[in-house]
């Protein structure tokens, strides 16, 4: 169980950037790979420290340690997948073909159970297919756990292939389902494990010489994750679609964007002084800022402890000892969710999904009995829904998808009504807010009907592609007009890292000009990623 | 009536006796630095009491609530200093219109006993509701913090506030003016039935009286007369300009 556990957190993690890339929107967020394998890690990490020996504990404890670590909705999934099978395999010491294929079959239910709306074509579908190419296998007369292992993976692999003709936003895409992909590696890496236990490095001596294999497997993330580097390029006629290629072929979540004068940079590269050499054969380099990723994630959980180094604690008690938890990340993002009275901000959203651990840990630093918790954004929410059961404090989650339902949902906050009330408040206010997230096509890809093609800006209306062109103002106008202004009367515009001067006044110009009645107001939302977040109100 | 004053710098006016409302707000407009506000002094008031005394039985002295000035306090003071005459000071808890209700209250009475009498029965019923434009000015002069009111630095948040039993608090907070004015009425209404109701405006004649014509013929049927006030320079010093609201006793 310990070697199977290992051997699929490997073969994840080598395969990670390929799940990542399975990204069925445009956007810079496919990070479903990154999602699965730190949950997965979390799951394996508990069980190298605990010295159970037996298959009904040890699967309990990667259930654990795989719900605490949950990541992102693929992640969240994943726990329930873990749950189920644990639930499966409760007191045995070990497992039988028979049992295998049961633990699977369950361990779909689990995850299907889990899911409010389940939709085929996902990694629901992908534990499904497992669960029975392993039943049927493990009523062949010389079955053996190899083949029924052999069974779940190959039926894995062929249901993910079989996602596109499911899922019409896969189609269009061109991909297959990232989740259900992950999850056949997962199957595939824990195949390798028990069919040649002598070839995973030292794993031939069993047990003993485990702690070497866990060791390997858990340094690799912490390579992928490398440095996350941004400057600046001066200097005159720069070809930013060439200094992108170049750039891109460095590293990952490559973001080039700027004008001939002056081109912003920003990748994720586990060799920082090639880049930067690199770039400085363009032109001036300014604003250079290396970050080591795994320095940032440990902070990031630093943060979610309110009474940790960095925040201070909260001092007031509120009339209705209710709390307040957010996730956000960019600067200005963060100082509005505080200065609004949010007690605690989990750093995280769009790319670092923080899990379900995390969001615990905040909710239960708060000094108030209940709390109230705004996931903003859709990959955080089912995370945040596993959050009540796991905390001590009574939550109550608002389910918001974007930074401005969030905003929203925290403006209608009253400290003088009870939880309850306020999350149903809240809730109606993040949906009268229609969020637009503008940014760049990470790679050509046809959505919801539309070509896109990579570089090119594209504007998200409420999670959906719905416009796309070469220029931040006339995209951001067509989306709002898209929208239907006469609807509306306030438009925010929360500025990011990546916005330049020059865009921000030619986008404020243009919805003036375009809609005249409609007040424009712009903030420093610092966030990565996207140049704009724009709530239209 | 004893006037608050109101400081631009070294200059010091009696609010509604050496400027109005609206040459208070063009005064606002053009400061460099925001006035500050100030109590009348004890010997304002001992002038005033050794005015009235022998003009009936004594006095009932009516102010602005002693958590939010020291006005009530320089009122007792003053009082002392007046020899022979019964001045019963009040401390109304709140501010504005309603201190004129009550004044109402109390002319309309029998005795000054009764007037004390049914004055302080009233006192738990006032209520104040304002929307401002800015919570700037009421943050300046150390009313309430922002930190109170949840409301941070960066989005122009339009504040709710209240003042009920003598303390000011964030009643909300909304995100625009035009659906501010709709909340303010709403949650007048939660506290219908009303005994007397004033709306209150800096500088914002057209919507108060927009808002007078919504609520005017509900409360008209339940025999309550809607009075308007411009908000003055000392309460405005507070409010800022644009502040709009109401300032009424529940029945």
């Amino acid at each position: 169980m310990k070697l199977a556990l290992l051997g699929s957190l490997n073969w994840l993690a080598a395969n990670q950037e390929e799940v990542n890339r399975l990204n069925v929107f445009p956007v810079p967020d496919g990070d479903t790979g990154t999602n699965m394998l730190l949950t997965l890690q979390s799951a394996v990490e508990d069980i190298k420290d605990s010295s159970a020996s037996d298959v009904g504990r040890i699967a309990r404890i990667a259930a654990h340690g795989s719900l605490m670590g949950a990541r992102g909705n693929s992640g969240v999934i994943l726990s329930q997948i873990f749950r189920g099978f644990a639930k499966a395999v409760e007191g045995k010491t070990e497992l039988g073909p028979a049992e295998v294929a049961a633990a699977f079959e369950e361990a779909a239910n689990a995850a299907y159970r889990a899911v409010l709306k389940p939709t085929e074509g996902t990694i629901l579908t992908v534990a499904r297919a497992a669960g029975r190419a392993a039943t049927a296998a493990a009523a062949e007369p010389r079955a053996t756990v190899t083949s029924v292992i052999k069974a779940a993976s190959e039926g894995a692999r062929r249901a993910v292939e079989k996602t596109p003709s499911q899922l019409q936003i896969l189609r269009d895409a061109g991909v297959v389902d990232a989740g259900g992909f992950g999850l056949q590696v997962m199957l595939e890496g824990m195949l390798k494990s028990v069919e040649e236990p002598d070839a995973a490095q030292q794993g031939g001596e069993g047990l003993r010489a485990q702690p070497a294999v866990a060791q390997a497997a858990l340094e690799l993330p912490e390579e992928g994750w490398g440095y996350c580097t941004e400057f600046l390029i001066a200097g005159e006629g720069l070809d930013v679609d060439r200094i992108r290629s170049e750039i891109a072929a460095l590293g990952d979540s490559v973001l080039v964007v700027g004008e001939p004068e002056l081109v912003k940079v920003h990748v994720h590269t586990d060799d920082p002084p090639r880049v930067i050499g690199l770039a400085g054969s363009f032109g001036r380099l300014e604003k250079l800022n290396v970050g080591d990723m795994s320095t940032q994630h440990r902070r990031i959980l630093e943060e979610a402890q309110p009474n940790g180094s960095g925040s201070p604690p909260a001092q007031r008690q509120r009339a209705n000892n209710v709390g307040l938890a957010a996730v956000a990340s960019g600067s200005g993002l963060v100082d509005i969710f505080k200065g609004l009275g949010v007690d605690a901000i989990v750093q995280g959203g769009q790319t670092m999904n923080p899990s379900t651990g995390d969001l615990v840990a905040a909710v239960d630093g708060l000094p108030y009995d209940e709390v109230i918790l705004l996931p903003n954004n859709k990959n955080v929410v089912l995370a945040a829904q596993e959050v009540d059961k796991l905390a001590q404090k009574k939550v109550h989650l608002v389910e918001t998808h974007t930074m401005p339902q969030g905003i929203a949902a925290v403006i209608a906050f009253n400290a003088d009504k009870p939880a309850a009330a306020n999350a149903q408040l809240m809730e109606r206010a993040a949906q009268q807010v229609q969020t637009i997230e503008v940014t760049r096509a990470v790679r050509d890809s046809r959505s919801n009907g539309r070509r896109v093609k990579k570089g090119d800006v594209i504007a998200m209306v409420n999670d959906r592609l719905d416009t796309a062109g070469s220029d931040y103002a006339v995209v951001v106008a067509d989306a709002l007009q898209n929208l239907g202004p006469d609807k509306y009367e306030l438009v925010t515009v929360y500025r990011g890292a990546e916005a330049g001067d020059a865009e921000v006044d030619a986008l404020s110009a243009s919805l003036h000009e375009r809609f005249p009645t409609l007040e424009v107001e712009v903030q420093a939302g610092g966030q990565d990623h996207y140049p704009f977040i724009v709530s239209v109100e | 009536m004893v006037p608050l004053k109101v400081l631009f710098g070294q200059e010091s006016f009696r609010d509604g006796v050496d400027l109005d409302g609206d040459q208070f707000f063009d005064r606002l407009r053009q400061a460099s630095k925001l006035p500050t506000t100030s109590a009348p002094s004890p010997g304002d008031f001992a002038a005033v009491y050794e005015r009235l005394a022998g003009d009936g039985e004594g006095v009932i002295s009516i102010h602005i609530g002693g958590q939010l000035s020291g006005t009530v306090e320089a009122a007792r003071v003053g009082a002392q200093a007046v020899e022979g005459l019964r001045v019963h000071v009040i401390d109304s808890r709140s501010t504005t219109m309603t201190i004129a209700f009550l004044c109402l209250v109390a002319a309309q009475s029998a005795s000054l006993a009764e007037a004390v009498q049914r004055v302080e029965a009233r006192i738990p019923k006032q209520r104040i509701i304002a929307l401002l434009d800015t919570l700037r000015y009421i943050e300046m002069g150390g009313r309430i913090s922002r930190a109170q009111a949840m409301i941070g630095t960066m989005l122009d948040l339009k504040p709710v506030l209240g003042v009920a039993d003598g303390e000011i608090k964030a009643l909300d907070r909304v995100r625009t003016r035009s659906r501010a004015i709709p909340r303010i009425i709403e949650l007048l209404r939660d506290d219908y039935p009303l005994e007397h109701v004033a709306v209150m405006h800096a500088q914002a004649p057209e919507e108060a009286q927009r808002i007078l014509e919504e609520i005017g013929p509900e409360l008209k049927r339940d025999g309550v007369e809607v009075a308007t006030g411009q908000i003055g320079a000392v309460l405005g010093t507070h409010t800022g300009p644009r502040a709009l609201g109401f300032a009424y006793l529940t029945r």
